[in-house]
């Protein structure tokens, strides 16, 4: 063992770091924020606090999720609100420092102020009151709407500091399953919970727990799916980027509950920030002796390890996955055996494997409870879900809500309706294999069910909105044609079926079908839906027999009478 | 190579015999006994490309799909990966598997234009035209008739040993040869490939000491000749491989003998030992 694990001590160090007595200027630095120049933000910061030696603590946080106003810039002044300012350029960074050094914030800057956070594991940080002009959080409206619990210390908290995870509860809830709960009753308040897995299918999560602890053979493994291929979803690479202690934690508990002594998490290539700060976090969870040997003295031995992916959206599957991890070629193989059976998981042993925001869930309903839990979200969905909300939406962002919120309120109470003033038409939910809902059915309920009766999935929570000026026969030719290049060639349906679709959808729009081919179109979509190997080629067609259902006059027009 | 089990194996320990419905009529069947295998023994018969007993499922081809009938209602799944147990209640013919299946005929009849097997399949179930464009590729070393049933990739991997060719690309685009499409190093020449192939797309001939196989990039493999009769009869490389796992081996005598020679020899051996002449140098 490295270390003996104090999280009180890493908890005082940590509100030190938060609240450190004096100024504190914090850049949000997540893929997102760099992208749109943060790092250059913080260079210029970091270059003027030094040439001018003023006593301010210059830190990195990850992202709130409100990517429209990129860069964002957290300023904590000591007894006053912590202000988060927007498009913050290096032009800024001069002004920023002045106005610091005076005790104050450029207002014009200024999106919005924070005097108290709740850090939902029972941690509330205080910063304090003033600057009355500048709006509160909770009046923003691409905030007012949010319920933040997977993304309750995102933009907050240094992604790459254990003790600001400490400082806001962070631990606690391991600290407390391992010292004091046994398997049976962390699983079976996972199970009370009602949290079913985020990473599209919704299947109940403790159960998954109890049928891999249950598996014959003592070795088990966990995994963690974070290959996120859906183009437009960056839920999970932000929860990485911004929390990664959270996943390390939900992981620990799980692999003590289900008698896994080593876990892997799959992520992704195209994510190094993400890669790095895991490979970080890991590291300082091991010197904590939170990971490695007799974990918190409590006699338990788990480690993660990180697997890297070529970023092929078929290795997402779960056999596929397990493929990829093993060095094979990723292709899906029919279940049974499924990863929990023996010879089915990894290396062929049993294997529990859970989406990245799954697992992110687990710290906040062991620390306060699968009955506080359950009330969050709607009947048989508990708990909040991130979206990514992107496409031709006003306001572009990540946005955590309550399941069971209609998509209503996602998109134009949060996202303020179509970007530039247009008329929104549809969403897609569930990433490339999702449906185009239309929208007069836009008081669906956000759940697995509702939106599987419009025809369209959860999926990992992408959500493109389309507006007046789309073409949703083309919207369905660019997902068909990403499912055709991404379809391992495995099965015909989908090997074979997506590129007729393809060919069909492409005749359409060029004018050169007929009312015959926009028949076989749908035959042949119903086909590959129903007799697909695996998950990639039964949602694929759902583009396509969706917007059928939906928009079927668009196709109409484009067929010779 | 799979640590998994082969599809024989799977279906082996319990052996309790159950009594499974297939088109409302009840057969006898090994409990965990593969149902496609159980129809093929009562000679129901069920389309299917990708299935090989000495394989596991592999569930590619979709063209096995039987409708499971529990609690009243039917769900489609593929007989190769379906195992018998009391009460199973299959049909074969639905109206939805007769249309799906329809669909499936339709794709391969346009991705395997050249294949004779698949058409006469194809006729069978009704199915003589399709609607989809057809893949022209003259230079195709499959012949336009290879529908990715993966069974010459499994067998070489998997029961060969040799992993000579393997699938390249993905999706649409997928196809089965050697790496980089070059002459193979790690082929036997075994022929296994081609035994297995449902749709007889591998080439392969004899020539001279070589045996070429046309579809994986032309490899070459010489041929072992008899040093008795002077015929080419194996694969070189083959007869090393195999000479080299059987216990107790092979008696010098009879090594470099083709299996006509091998087993003349033999005969002429037990002639002499039963009439009394000298074996030793028969
Ligand atoms: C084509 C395909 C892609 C998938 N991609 C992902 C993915 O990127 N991330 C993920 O968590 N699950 C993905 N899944 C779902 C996984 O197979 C699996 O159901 C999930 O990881 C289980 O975790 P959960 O129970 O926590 O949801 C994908 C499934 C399919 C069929
Ligand atoms: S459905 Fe598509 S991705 Fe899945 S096994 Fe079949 S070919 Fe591969
Ligand atoms: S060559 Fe024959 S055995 Fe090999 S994948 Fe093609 S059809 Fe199947
Ligand atoms: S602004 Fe960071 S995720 Fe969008
Ligand atoms: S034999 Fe069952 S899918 Fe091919």
């Amino acid at each position: 063992m490295t270390g003996v694990f104090d999280r009180a001590a890493g908890e005082v160090a940590g509100q030190k770091k938060i609240l450190p007595g004096k100024p504190r200027i914090a850049v949000g630095l997540a893929t997102c924020g760099i992208a749109v120049g943060g790092e250059k933000v913080y260079e210029r910061l970091q270059e003027i606090i030094k040439k001018t030696g003023v006593d301010i603590s210059l830190a990195k946080t990850g992202c709130i999720g409100y990517c429209r106003e990129e860069p964002l810039v957290n300023i904590t002044i000591p007894g006053k609100p912590l202000v988060i300012l927007h498009k913050v350029t290096e032009e800024d960074a001069e002004g920023i420092v002045e106005a610091v050094k005076k005790g104050t914030v450029p207002y014009k800057k200024a999106l919005c102020r924070v005097p108290s956070w709740d850090h939902v594991t029972g941690t509330v940080i205080t910063y304090g009151n003033g600057f009355d002009e500048i709006p509160l959080y909770a009046d923003i409206p691409f905030f007012k709407h949010q319920k933040k619990v997977i993304l309750r210390n995102a933009g907050f908290i240094n992604p790459e500091d254990i003790d600001e995870y400490l400082a806001v509860g962070g631990y606690a809830a391991a600290e407390q399953a391992l010292t004091r709960m046994d398997s049976e009753t962390i699983i079976s308040e996972v199970e009370k919970s009602g949290l079913r897995g985020r990473g599209g299918a919704g299947f109940p999560t403790g159960m998954k727990w109890r049928i891999t602890r249950d598996a014959p053979g003592a070795a088990k493994y966990i995994i963690c799916n974070a290959d996120e291929g859906d183009p437009g979803a960056y839920m999970n690479r932000n929860e990485m980027e911004s929390d990664p202690h959270m996943l390390i934690e939900g992981m620990i508990i799980g692999a003590y509950a289900i008698g896994a002594k080593e876990g892997l998490i799959y992520i992704r290539a195209e994510y190094p920030l993400a890669i790095r700060r895991l490979v970080h976090a890991i590291g300082e969870a091991r010197a904590l002796g939170l990971l490695g040997k007799d974990i918190i003295g409590a006699g338990f031995d788990f480690d993660i390890r990180i697997a890297t992916g070529a970023g092929a959206f078929v290795c997402g599957e779960s056999t596929a996955l397990v493929a990829s991890i093993e060095g094979r070629t990723g292709r899906p193989h029919p279940r049974p055996p499924r990863l929990t059976d023996p010879g089915g998981g990894l290396w062929g042993i049993p294997s529990d494997l859970n989406n990245v925001e799954t697992w992110c869930n687990i710290p906040v309903i062991i620390r306060n409870g699968s009955g506080w839990y359950a009330k969050i979200g709607a009947e048989k969905n508990a708990g909040t879900k991130v979206f990514s909300l992107v496409g031709k939406v006003d306001r572009v962002g990540l946005v955590e809500v309550p399941l069971g919120t209609s998509l209503n309120t996602i998109v134009c109470d949060i996202g303020n309706g179509g970007a530039q003033g247009k008329k929104v038409k549809a969403v897609q939910t569930g990433g490339p294999s999702g449906g185009c809902i239309p929208v007069r059915l836009f008081d669906t309920p956000v759940n697995y069910e509702s939106l599987n009766a419009v025809g369209s999935i959860m999926g990992s929570g992408g959500i493109v909105v389309m507006d007046e000026d789309t073409d949703m026969v083309d919207i369905a030719r660019y997902f068909i044609n990403f499912a055709t290049g991404e379809s391992c060639g495995k099965c015909v349906p989908c090997r074979e079926g997506l590129r007729h679709t393809l060919i069909l959808l492409n005749r359409l729009i060029a004018r050169k079908g007929t009312a015959k081919d926009l028949e076989t179109l749908a035959l042949l979509a119903d086909t590959i839906k129903n007799t697909s190997l695996c998950g990639l080629g039964q949602s694929a067609p759902n583009p396509v027999l969706t917007t059928l259902a939906y928009f079927r006059e668009e196709y109409d027009a484009l067929v010779k009478p | 190579m799979t640590q998994g089990k082969t599809g024989t194996e799977l279906a082996e320990p319990p052996k309790k015999p159950v009594t499974v419905s297939i088109n409302g009529n009840a057969y006898r069947a090994d409990e965990g006994e593969c149902l496609l295998t159980v129809a093929e023994r009562v000679k129901i018969p069920i389309p299917h490309f990708c299935f090989e007993q000495s394989l596991e499922p592999y569930g590619a081809c979709r063209l096995c799909m039987v409708g499971v009938v529990h609690h009243g209602k039917t769900v489609m799944e593929t007989a190769c990966t379906l195992r018998a147990k009391e009460g199973l209640t299959v049909l074969t013919d639905t109206p939805d598997i007769v249309k799906y299946r329809t669909i499936l005929f339709e794709l391969y009849l346009a991705e395997a234009p050249k294949s004779a097997v698949v058409k006469e399949m194809a006729a069978r179930y009704g199915v003589t035209k399709t609607r989809f464009l057809r893949r022209v590729d003259t230079g195709d070393p499959l012949g336009g008739a290879c529908i990715l049933c993966g069974l010459c990739v499994r067998v070489c991997n998997e029961i060969m040993g040799a992993g000579a060719i393997n699938f390249i690309n993905r999706g649409p685009y997928t196809v089965v040869n050697t790496p980089f499409t070059e002459p193979s190093r790690d082929c036997y020449g075994c022929g296994a490939c081609a035994a297995v192939c449902p749709t007889h797309a591998v080439s392969l001939e004899d020539r001279g000491g070589e045996r070429i196989l046309h579809s994986w990039s032309e490899t070459k493999v010489p041929l072992s000749q008899c040093v008795s009769c002077g015929k080419y009869f194996a694969p070189a490389a083959l007869e090393k491989s195999v000479l080299s796992r059987i216990e107790p081996p092979l008696r010098d005598d009879l090594e470099g003998l083709c299996p006509a020679c091998r087993a003349k020899k033999l005969a002429k051996k037990e002639i002499l030992a039963a009439t009394g002449g000298d074996p030793g140098d028969a």
